[in-house]
């Protein structure tokens, strides 16, 4: 949005408040709506994407101003297009991409830097790869789990080139509608920001709107279908139900696209883009051990 | 009973939403146990009217367009000031709203859409509350700043993502294509954000951030590298994604199509550091620009190209300036309008203000000391376990 920058709250920050500190100015090389983000326990770094740079960059963990990125991964050998989402895999010490007009997912070293191939690339019409915004993996199951247009879509990790998933989450008991966004993996279970709402482009990249379209699109916030924070096993597939969600009048969510958690806390963080708000729900259930559907 | 006193809130058979025709599952809480979110608009683009007696901000924190007073006593206000008018509400269509501009022959105010909603709306000086926008245009995604040229009857709006600034009639809407457009490697725009006529000298002036994501076309669905043609360097020159330096953009008013800028004012002398909206004053030959990055404004003369160090440099704790999005240039009272994104407030200087001045007025929209959180569609979210920190993109 219009203030690119990544902000730093007290997870027990409550109401109105100033960040505890930001990352933002010409230097960070950060650009607009970072639609993906990931935080590197083991090696205290920041990772995010720049789709307007076709770039990642990594950021020390205690990064704040006009901080610069440590790493940059950009440039023709990378695939990246339009990056949007980003997670890490600190098993196999990788940083996974999803391209959100590529419709890719692609695979670096943890420590990539400059302009380097990626050492996986999921893409091609066999893996019904669309939209992607939103991938993670399992290290225990080694499968990937890739958030595309209307669906979960599971392949194995080390799935490389034009393959088919393994399997899918998608159908209309999932609850999971257009454009579901940040995806986690946390204890075998996968905890999707289903967001639910369309984004119709009426100009496609040209300079004229498609002659497909004969009024102005809805505003995709307007979208009447709520969203919600669904949990699944990662193992789970077909039209399945969620095994916990997250949503309605009381949730104050209506299209929520962030997702993320502090398991020790039994804390589950959730932003909304109508509210503009992120919301923090106390729900260690979701933490316990995996496994049986309630 | 609730959901939540049941410890468990999955699936309910009962007092959930209504659903149909959705077969998804039946939502009921449970409510958060903390919420951060900023109750007070956060303003950006900034349009004056003095003959009107008006001053309008876009909101994005809120997504609102807000009217307050132009006139003002001299002097800090502490108190938040309440706007004359405010356009809010779902019909409204107002978004993550970026630049604004006004029309005063038609009393017309200008809003655009940056970040998803894909459109530019048109409200009438009067409207206020949830009411329909006159118009409403689609323009390309990430679509930030706009700016009317009365005389020639055009409206200019920046494309983030296209790299692109697209003319459109002043009275275009819904799906009316642009007149024209300036677009293309020649361009040299990179992740364009403000946007300018220059009347008197019949230019367009354009603030670039410099993140370029390249012209090589996608040519197989990201399984291919996207280099451009692997024989012609030139092309990967202007082609290949990069950071390019921030910059100001001098094209002719009547440019289009792969056309090159005049002028473009970059390098480090020039100080800019995500150059957000910018203001022309024609008559006296300056450029002034909300310097988002350093909390500055930086005046440049016309003319100015190359690595041209700024003519004054407003800047410091005393002016109150704080992450600026827009400027603005009042001509008839001499002062120069400040929109700041990180302190809810617009402050007013004399318009040639520089150095470390405190403002002539402040209009605050929020209590004096309120805390901005500055959340801009945050998307995505990462916990930090090391810090106990919940890390947030805008």
């Amino acid at each position: 949005m219009s203030q690119p920058r990544i902000a730093a709250f007290a997870r027990s920050a409550d109401g109105s408040l100033q960040p505890k500190r930001v990352i933002a100015g010409q230097g960070s090389r950060l650009g607009r709506t970072v639609h993906g983000l990931a935080y590197d326990p083991v090696h205290d770094e920041i990772v995010v994407p720049n789709p307007l740079a076709a770039a990642i960059l990594v950021f020390r963990g205690d990064a704040s101003g006009d901080a610069a990125p440590v790493r940059v991964i950009q440039g023709p050998r990378t695939r990246l297009q339009n990056p949007h989402s980003v997670n890490l895999d600190l098993v196999h010490d990788e940083i996974l991409v999803g391209d959100l007009r590529a419709d890719s997912a692609l695979v670096f070293p943890r420590e990539a830097h400059g302009d380097v191939a990626p050492v996986r690339a999921l893409c091609g019409p066999r893996t019904r790869l669309d939209h992607v915004t939103g991938l993670a993996v399992d290290p225990a199951t080694d499968l990937l789990a890739i958030a595309a247009a209307k669906e979960v879509l599971i392949f194995k990790r080390t799935d490389d080139g034009d393959v088919p998933p393994r399997a899918s989450i998608e159908g209309p008991h999932t609850g999971i509608g257009h454009e579901p966004w940040q995806l986690q993996i946390q204890g075998g279970r996968i905890f999707l920001a289903a967001s639910n709402h369309l984004h119709q482009w009426a100009y496609q990249g040209g300079d004229h709107p498609l002659p497909d379209f004969k009024e102005v699109p809805p505003d995709p916030w307007h979208d009447p279908t709520p969203g919600f924070v669904g949990v699944w096993n990662v193992t789970d597939e077909g039209d399945r139900p969620p095994l916990f969600t997250i949503g309605g009048p009381e949730s104050g969510l209506f299209h929520p696209t962030g997702v993320a958690f502090a398991v020790d806390k039994g804390e589950l963080f959730v932003s909304d883009s109508v509210t503009n708000a992120v919301s923090i729900f106390r729900v260690p259930q979701l933490f316990a051990a995996p496994g049986k559907r309630p | 009973m609730t959901i939540r006193s049941l410890g468990f809130f999955l699936i309910v058979s009962a007092s959930g939403v209504a659903l149909t025709p959705w077969q998804g599952p039946k939502l009921a809480g449970p409510a958060p146990v903390r919420r951060i979110a900023d109750p007070f608009p956060t303003f950006n683009g900034i349009a004056l009217d003095p003959a009107a007696d008006l001053v309008f901000f876009s909101d994005t924190n809120l997504k609102s367009v807000v009217a307050y007073p132009h006139s003002g006593a001299p002097g800090a206000s502490s108190a938040a000031g309440k706007p004359l008018r405010a356009i809010r509400g779902r019909d409204t269509d107002i978004g993550f709203v970026a630049g604004i501009a006004v029309d005063p022959a038609a009393r017309e105010v200008f809003a655009v859409n940056n970040d998803i909603e894909d459109t530019m709306v048109v409200f009438s000086y009067d409207d206020h509350g949830n009411v329909r926008p006159r118009r409403r245009l689609a323009v390309p995604h990430q679509a930030w700043g706009v700016a009317l040229e009365p005389k020639r009857g055009e409206l200019a709006v920046s494309v983030q993502g296209f790299n692109s600034i697209m003319v459109y009639g002043r009275k275009a809407d819904a799906l009316e294509p642009p007149l024209r457009s300036i677009r293309g490697p020649e361009t040299q725009l990179a992740d364009p954000h403000g946007v300018q006529w220059d009347g008197v000298n019949g230019e367009l002036v354009v603030a670039n951030h410099g993140n370029f994501r390249g012209f090589a076309r996608n040519i197989g669905a990201g399984c291919v590298p996207v280099t451009p043609r692997e024989s012609d360097d030139a092309e990967r020159e202007h082609s290949g994604p990069g950071f390019r330096p921030p910059s100001l953009n001098f094209y002719s008013a009547d440019a289009k199509g792969n056309a090159k800028p005049r002028r473009l004012v970059e390098g480090p002398r020039t100080r800019l550091d995500w150059p957000m909206g910018i203001a022309v004053d024609g008559a006296r030959g300056e450029v002034f620009v909300a310097n988002n990055g350093d909390s500055s404004v930086l005046v440049f003369r016309h003319g100015a190209d190359g690595d041209a160090a700024p003519a004054r440099i407003l800047r410091g704790p005393r002016t109150q300036i704080d992450r600026p999005m827009a400027v603005a240039i009042d001509a008839e009272r001499d002062e120069l309008w400040v929109a700041n994104f990180g302190n809810h407030s617009a402050v007013v200087f004399p318009r040639n203000a520089e150095g470390d001045a405190a403002p002539k007025r402040v209009v605050r929209n929020a209590p004096e000391g309120s805390p901005t959180v500055g959340f801009g569609n945050p998307q995505a979210l990462a916990y930090d376990t090391k810090r106990d920190e919940l890390l947030v993109p805008n």
